[in-house]
């Protein structure tokens, strides 16, 4: 049981060790894995994100600026096709005419947006299509100088009222006259590609001349015209990727855009082309923000999982660590019922069996000696029956409890059932040590009791063994403590005995006459003796007490004292009895058939049979079978049967009386019966005790009691008799007491039936002659 | 009560006031134009370039009249409810992209009725007290 505990145990602390890798480190763990994993796959994802809107952008840059590149040269070519058809057609006919000309055959670009010139060196228009004006100086500056050159001339752009203009010139020689052909173009034609869908509100579009002076610009809907480059362009050129846009940081608005400036084949101007960083970025910005909150959202959400399976599996850890402490506690319950009596809490038969086979062998290995002390309460029996199980009970414990005291912290004390106790005493040097101890227990178990509120006195008897001397195995040594118990009880109770060889053998008499008492019954080897009773006066004989005999066939004829508490121990003095009254009944019957006058038949009843339930019943049935008439009948009962319990006695003898038969005291004077109590029972005849008789002649004090019992029965109207009268002296003085009745030597001795019937027919005989004495 | 009948009267007198103000300009074709009626949209599309052939119909050739005369001004205005710099940003647009040539333009209302006359799936805008013979209103629906 040992063993299963500390095996559960040895289970849990396992388990225990095992669940803190397991529930709180493996939950944490898989969050910081979970929340790991979460977070970097967030951030690549992130970062791979705004990593390709920035390679796309830088990308797209690319794109926008070579469609831009080529929509500008395009225009700028178309623009300068038409200088040269007017030119051409200027010079073949009058300005106006070659104007109007064009016109009408649709050479010219609309009207809308361009307007055409032809000025002479003056600067006068000498025609024009579209309005075309000369209001600004910077006008007339720009037209002097496109004279005098014969390229492409290209002007700063020029604020009008019709907003910011561009004029494209081209310088015509005729002869002696010098002319220019100018067309004039809103600078915001060449930024009108902007394309929302692509360069978004912060991109730029723009075209900047030699001077690095931008002709136009346009970021969303705004246009402005004349600033600064800076040094965007030579940013630009740094970078030697040409397939993606570098970032660069444009100082008129602060913003940071992928940036393409090319310089056009053919003509004096560059491109410049920028997506804003941060408008491009910002859906990918959308985009990560929403995989960080979704990241977040999933952390959260793992968090609380973890939390609540964490907080699941502690309460499953607590409830089994809970169930397995209640097994503990179970188990620990269950081996301490195993091994204790649930009565007194001592250690009971099975623990102290182990204690014992423990203390042998280690008393064998260190060649120690121990002693054990077996206890039996006296009377115990008795105690139960009358005062109930509850007073029993509460006796052991008391018993129990004076016992643990009166022993050492490291004597062991256990109860091996009903009224048995065992003490060990280990490591004594020899019997002198343990009588000491047996002593103090005899002391402890003697003092008053208080039961059911009555005092009682209650003693024990000890039968002591000791190790090796008295055996060498368990067995050997509880059984002889046992015999030595028995011992103790034979010698009065109340005392000590050690065992001794000589004990074993009396007990294996005891033993032989215990197997040969179950048999006698059958075999017939019981006889009755009939001890005659006379009358004081008459002489007469008034009937017979019925004598028990054992007529063994080895050990010859045995007397009740001898086999009677046997049969009482064993419960044999049942049956015995039953065969007493119905001989004793039967030969009373066989008597009067012979013509004998009817005469008393006394019978004597143990303490056991007097208890026995079925007592009245065997008599009736006695009475029935033989046809004996009960007011023959006389039963002899103990003063001390009697007092042990007055309301059972009473009802019994009660019922006796119902019957007919009467009743008898025994050994009148030995117990301590109040005449008050004798007085309530039925009872017809007292019997003076023997060993008052015997001393009659020498005790004054026994002569007193004798007189005083005579006197009582007398009060009483008792018939008294007085029992073991052996000699004329004692014969005499009762006689002069007025004692009813005696028996004994002096009268006669108990007789077998047949004699008893001769002596009667001689006395008959005698009768009709003189009288005897 | 007799205010309010005033505020009716007073209404109805403005709205008059507004239908006669814009309906000085009208979109008028060629008597033998096949076009009889526009929707408000198919203008816009004609004039912003984007419907050349109307559906089942002939191809229609829209004219201008040029920028800085009323009639442009308020045609644009009250049939496309654009402003003439909303109509120079459009077609600058698509011209510099490739794209599209704005109508043809003409000066004067005179121009415009030789100029329809001459083609009769061409369509146009004049004033109306300017019609001339030949030229028919087109109905458009708002």
């Amino acid at each position: 049981m040992t063993a299963l505990i500390s095996r559960v145990r040895a289970k849990v602390s396992g388990k225990k060790l095992h669940r803190l890798a397991e529930a709180p480190f493996l939950m944490s763990a898989l969050a910081l894995i979970g929340l790991g994993v979460i977070w970097a796959s967030t951030f690549h994802l992130t970062g791979e994100l705004t990593q390709n809107v920035s390679r796309s952008t830088a990308a797209v840059t690319s794109d926008v600026a070579d469609t831009y590149e080529a929509q500008v040269v395009r225009a700028l070519r178309e623009i300068d096709q038409t200088l040269k058809l007017v030119r051409y057609d200027a010079q073949r006919q009058p300005p106006d005419s070659a104007i109007v000309d064009l016109n009408e055959r649709d050479l010219l670009p609309p009207s809308l947006l361009f307007s055409v010139a032809v000025l002479s060196a003056e600067g006068e228009i000498l025609a024009a299509h579209g309005r075309f004006s000369l209001d600004q100086p910077q006008e007339h500056e720009f037209f002097r100088h496109a004279l005098r050159s014969n390229q492409l001339t290209l002007s700063r752009p020029i604020e009008t009222e019709e907003g910011p203009l561009l004029y494209f010139a081209r310088g015509m020689t005729q002869g002696q006259t010098s002319n220019v052909v100018a067309l004039a173009v809103h600078a915001g034609y060449f930024v009108s590609g902007y394309d929302s869908a692509t360069l978004g509100e912060r991109g730029v579009l723009g075209l900047v001349g030699e001077d690095n002076q931008f002709r136009v610009r346009r970021t969303g809907d705004a246009i402005t015209v004349g600033a600064s480059l800076g040094d965007v362009g030579s940013k630009v050129a740094e970078v030697d990727t040409p397939s993606l846009a570098p970032l660069i940081q444009h100082h008129w608005d602060q913003t940071e855009r992928y940036t393409v400036v090319r310089k056009l084949f053919d003509f004096p101007l560059s491109i410049v082309v920028g997506l804003s960083h941060a408008e491009q970025l910002a859906p990918a910005r959308a985009t990560a923000r929403d995989y960080y909150w979704r990241a977040a959202l999933a952390s959260a959400l793992l968090l609380i999982i973890v939390g609540v399976l964490g907080r699941l599996s502690w309460r499953l850890h607590k409830a089994r660590r809970q169930a397995m402490e209640e097994r503990i506690q179970h188990a620990r319950k269950v081996e301490y019922l195993a091994f204790h009596d649930s009565l007194t809490d001592l250690p009971n038969r099975a623990y102290f069996s182990r204690t014992l086979t423990q203390s042998i062998l280690e008393a064998r290995r260190y060649t120690r000696k121990f002693a054990l002390l077996f206890l039996d309460l006296d009377r115990f029996k008795n105690i139960n029956d009358s005062l109930g199980h509850d007073a029993g009970d509460e006796l052991l414990q008391e018993i129990a409890y004076r016992l643990t005291l009166s022993v050492r912290d490291s004597d062991v004390v256990a109860r091996l059932g009903g009224d048995e106790f065992v003490v060990l005493l280990p490591e004594v040097l020899d019997s002198l040590q343990v009588a000491p101890v047996a002593h103090k227990i005899l002391a402890a178990c003697a003092k008053p009791f208080t039961l059911a509120g009555q005092e009682f006195r209650i003693t024990v008897s000890i039968g002591i063994t000791l190790f090796p001397r008295d055996g060498n195995d368990e067995q050997t040594l509880m059984k002889n403590a046992d015999m030595a118990m028995y011992h103790a009880k034979e010698q009065g109770k109340n005392n000590f005995q050690f065992y001794s060889e000589a004990l074993n053998n009396d007990s294996l008499e005891r033993l032989t006459l215990e197997s040969s008492l179950r048999h006698a019954l059958e075999r017939h080897e019981f006889r009755l003796y009939y001890q005659p009773k006379r009358n004081m006066k008459t002489d007469q004989v008034t009937g017979v007490e019925a004598l028990l005999r054992w007529q063994h066939p080895e050990l010859g004829m045995i007397l009740p004292m001898q086999f009677i508490p046997l049969a009482e121990e064993n419960g044999l003095i049942v049956p015995i009895g039953r065969w007493v009254f119905r001989t004793a009944c039967q030969q009373s019957v066989e008597w009067q058939a012979q013509g004998m006058p009817p005469m008393n038949m006394a019978i004597n009843l143990s303490a056991r049979q007097f208890i026995d339930e079925h007592l009245l019943d065997d008599i009736k049935l006695a009475l029935k079978e033989t046809g004996m008439n009960p007011t023959l009948l006389e039963v002899e009962i103990t003063e001390s049967m009697v007092m042990r319990d007055v309301e059972a006695t009473l009802k019994i003898l009660k019922e006796l009386k119902d019957m007919g038969v009467r009743v008898a005291i025994d050994d009148f004077g030995t117990g301590y019966s109040s005449l008050s109590t004798l007085k309530q029972f039925p009872v017809d005849t007292i019997k003076i005790d023997a060993s008052f008789i015997h001393d009659l002649t020498r005790s004054v004090e026994d002569r007193g009691l004798t007189e005083a019992i005579i006197a009582v029965g007398r009060n009483l109207s008792l018939n008294v008799i007085a029992e073991g009268v052996e000699t004329s002296e004692q014969y005499e003085f009762l006689r002069g007491q007025a004692c009813d009745e005696f028996q004994g030597f002096y009268g006669n001795e108990a007789l077998p039936a047949e004699d008893f019937s001769r002596l009667i027919t001689q006395i008959t005989r005698d009768a009709s002659g003189p009288p005897p004495r | 009560m007799p205010r309010t009948f005033a505020k009716i009267i007073m209404t109805g007198l403005l709205s008059a006031m507004g239908s006669l103000s814009w309906a000085e300009i009208v979109v008028v074709a060629s008597q033998e134009s096949p076009v009889r009626e526009l929707t408000a949209v198919q203008l816009t599309d004609i004039y912003l370039g984007r419907l050349t052939r109307l559906p089942g119909g002939p191809a229609v050739l829209p004219l201008d009249q040029v920028e800085h005369s009323s009639a442009h001004r308020e045609f644009y205005q009250q049939y496309l409810g654009r402003t003439p710099a909303q109509i120079r940003s459009h077609w600058s647009r698509l011209i510099f992209t490739g794209r599209g040539q704005p109508p043809k333009a003409v000066s004067s209302d005179a121009a415009m009725a030789e100029a329809l006359k001459r083609n009769p799936n061409a369509i146009g805008y004049m004033d109306s007290e300017t019609l001339p013979e030949g030229l028919r209103v087109i109905d458009v629906e708002s």
